[in-house]
């Protein structure tokens, strides 16, 4: 299943996806999809750096499908945080 | 109230000083996020679904105008012009960043407040009655124990690293008003030999995963020895809970393992070993902390007031805002108002800055200064004259805080949910805006009567509810939201845990769920004199199962009182 890395800024706390070029993005659309493990390996490990760095924390790779052609989370959880905000 | 000594102010200043060190630390990379976790959660700085999340604590529930001025003002400033009151008598700011942190604890401590023993496994923030000192049924304000108390937990160091979170309440009233009996200890204060007071003492009650009542383990112990008592209860506990599985890790479970009598030997036995004068405090320190709490000097007034009464009589929301949101105070011709924060629509327990300013301000001008927070996330007054009422009415009037539903079905507690929250299966709040809307005509609400409605969206049950008359758990169900209902639950001296009526529903069936609970309730009970848990106590469970599911539904494991679905 298609993945991306997600995690929260450290300083701020806000949600944040692992987008190109080793830079973080707070919207979904804008992030790194691994199609396979061996990918979602390569991104890991650029989270671990940026952890490292102290710009994010509380890392992990989620589920994703793509609905009309746009990254859409699996769980109900994702796609509250995708919105950064609650649904009421 | 209590005011900070030298010490108190030291204390603070030096913790949030502490604090801000280490969060430079952290984000200097100093500190990894392992070793950091435990320092900001003492702290009660949170990471949760979209920000950091800052509990703060409110000792008892109990705040000045002054401090509700400065919880508005980091509203503004640092959060998103809101806080979230909660079921410990607390508030949260959900949308706060780690470098603002130590600001806000400055900010706190400029007015004695702080976010200590809001996490982690300590004792957690004493909370009592929320009409503490000024209840008509009280036999001695509990306010003066939940501060010793306070201060006897406060960074103890024995209690700092317990097997797991430990919550102590207290009520010094006749009626239960503070869900003691769902507490690691509930302390209930009662008049002993001699007419002297003391405590009767409970312990091993609590909600999540595994709910218990709590069981009396003392009828009677004196004021004088309560401190050693308690400190020989922490022991047994910290040596025996369990510390290899955070689903058994807390007192209840030892309790029930141990049995009763069995837990109470070890824990007299631990009391015999102790020195008690080392711990217990004196008589002249119980009385310099009594003296804070001492009685305000309100005048006895008339309890009748022609304006009032002629108010009530011409404008219906006034008269039923007297009627449900009101109560009796110990000194005649004054009252108690309750402030909903249960507006149907919006999210149970939030204000704004703006809403909190006008209660600090109502606050000053007819409430002797005086505010609590109650656990049912509302706001009280508990000090206002009988000839201010219709005054404090129309301010609330204009702030969207006059809805009188206190104790009915749209004063639902909901904790946070997946709307915020890292540790929910489903969301709270919106299922319980949906069901306040249902039920938002007041004339139906009050036609159905106290009605205690309470929504968890997890199995750790911050929102009550296997106390609420109706609980609702959220449930996550391959992927879906899913809703348990249990009902019967009781938060008061009559505490009771809800039983799961049948299988879970979506969010979209659930109010209509609801509305035939209530439904089958209201033609079912004698008379309006029978409350839903009443009715429900004669009748069992089958006349509202039959109507949610229908007589032939077959009858399965969601009869037990565990939840089936997690």
């Amino acid at each position: 299943m298609p993945s991306v890395v997600t995690a929260n800024n450290l300083r701020s706390g806000a949600v944040v996806y692992l987008g190109a070029n080793g830079t973080w993005v707070e919207e979904l659309i804008q992030a790194l999809v691994a199609s396979d493990a061996d990918a979602l390996k390569v991104l890991e490990a650029e989270a671990a750096a940026a952890v490292a760095r102290t710009e994010v924390t509380a890392v992990y790779a989620m589920d994703v499908r793509f609905v009309e052609g746009r990254i859409d989370p699996i769980s109900v959880r994702e796609r509250i945080r995708a919105a950064h905000a609650p649904t009421v | 109230m209590y005011r900070y000594d030298e010490f108190d102010h030291h204390f603070v200043a030096e913790r949030s000083t502490q604090f801000r060190g280490q969060v430079e630390r952290r984000l200097s990379g100093e500190l990894t996020e392992e070793q950091f976790k435990p320092l900001r959660l003492q702290n009660g700085l949170y990471l949760q679904l979209h920000a950091y999340m800052l509990r703060i604590a409110i000792p008892y529930g109990v705040l000045s105008a002054r401090q509700m001025r400065q919880l508005a003002f980091i509203a503004r400033k640092w959060d998103r012009g809101f806080g979230h009151f909660t079921t410990r008598q607390n508030i949260q700011f959900n949308w706060t960043r780690l470098e603002d942190a130590p600001d806000i604890l400055d900010a706190l401590a400029e007015v004695e407040m702080h976010a200590i023993q809001t996490s982690g496994n300590c004792i957690r923030n004493v909370t009592a009655d929320p009409y503490a000192g000024v209840a008509l049924d009280e036999i001695e304000d509990p306010r003066v124990w939940a501060e010793i108390l306070r201060q006897w937990s406060t960074i103890h160091p024995e209690f700092t690293f317990l097997p797991r979170k430990f919550k102590i309440a207290i009520t010094g009233a006749a009626e239960d008003r503070a869900a003691i009996l769902f507490h690691d200890i509930g302390l209930k204060i009662v008049k002993g030999p001699g007419g002297k007071t003391g405590f009767r003492v409970y312990v091993g009650g609590g909600q999540g995963r595994t709910p218990y009542v709590g069981l009396p383990i003392t009828e009677f112990i004196g004021r004088d020895r309560l401190l050693s008592f308690l400190e020989a209860i922490m022991r047994v506990y910290n040596l025996h809970g369990r510390r290899d599985n955070i689903y058994k890790a807390r007192i209840k479970i030892l309790v029930n393992a141990l049995g009763l009598e069995e837990f109470r030997t070890q824990v007299e036995a631990e009391w015999g070993k102790l020195d008690k004068p080392s711990i217990d405090l004196p008589e002249v320190e119980q009385k310099r902390i009594a003296a804070y709490f001492a009685a305000l000097p309100l005048k006895p007034a008339p309890t009748k007031d022609a304006r009032i009464d002629a108010r009530r009589r011409s404008d219906e929301g006034f008269d039923r805002w007297m009627r449900l949101n009101v109560l009796p105070h110990r000194v005649p011709g004054h009252a108690i108002v309750n402030i909903s924060l249960k507006e149907p629509g919006k999210i149970p327990g939030d204000a704004s800055a703006a809403q909190m300013e006008v209660v600090a301000d109502l606050a000053t001008r007819f409430g002797n200064d005086e505010i609590r927070v109650t656990y049912q996330q509302n706001l009280v007054l508990p000090n206002v004259a009988l000839r201010d009422l219709d005054n404090v009415y129309d301010v609330l009037v204009k702030a969207d805080l006059h809805t009188a539903n206190t104790e009915l079905i749209t004063d639902i507690i909901a904790c946070p949910g997946l709307d915020y929250c890292n540790l929910a299966n489903a969301r709270s709040i919106p299922i319980a805006q949906e069901i306040a809307l249902k039920f938002a005509d007041p004339v139906k609400a009050e036609a159905i009567g106290p009605l205690r409605l309470n929504i968890s969206g997890c199995i750790n049950a911050c929102g009550h509810h296997h106390a609420g008359n109706i609980g609702i758990l959220g449930v996550d169900k391959k992927g879906t939201e899913h809703y348990q209902i249990t009902l019967g639950g009781s938060p008061k001296d009559d505490a009771e845990i809800g039983v799961i009526v049948g299988p879970s529903f979506t969010a979209e069936a659930l109010p209509g769920a609801i509305g035939t609970i209530v439904e089958t309730y209201l033609s079912r009970r004698t008379d309006k004199s029978e409350t839903f848990v009443m009715a429900y106590r004669r009748l069992g469970k089958a006349p509202f199962r039959n109507a949610l599911y229908g007589a032939d539904a077959p009858r399965g494991p969601s009869d037990k009182k565990e939840p089936a679905d997690v």
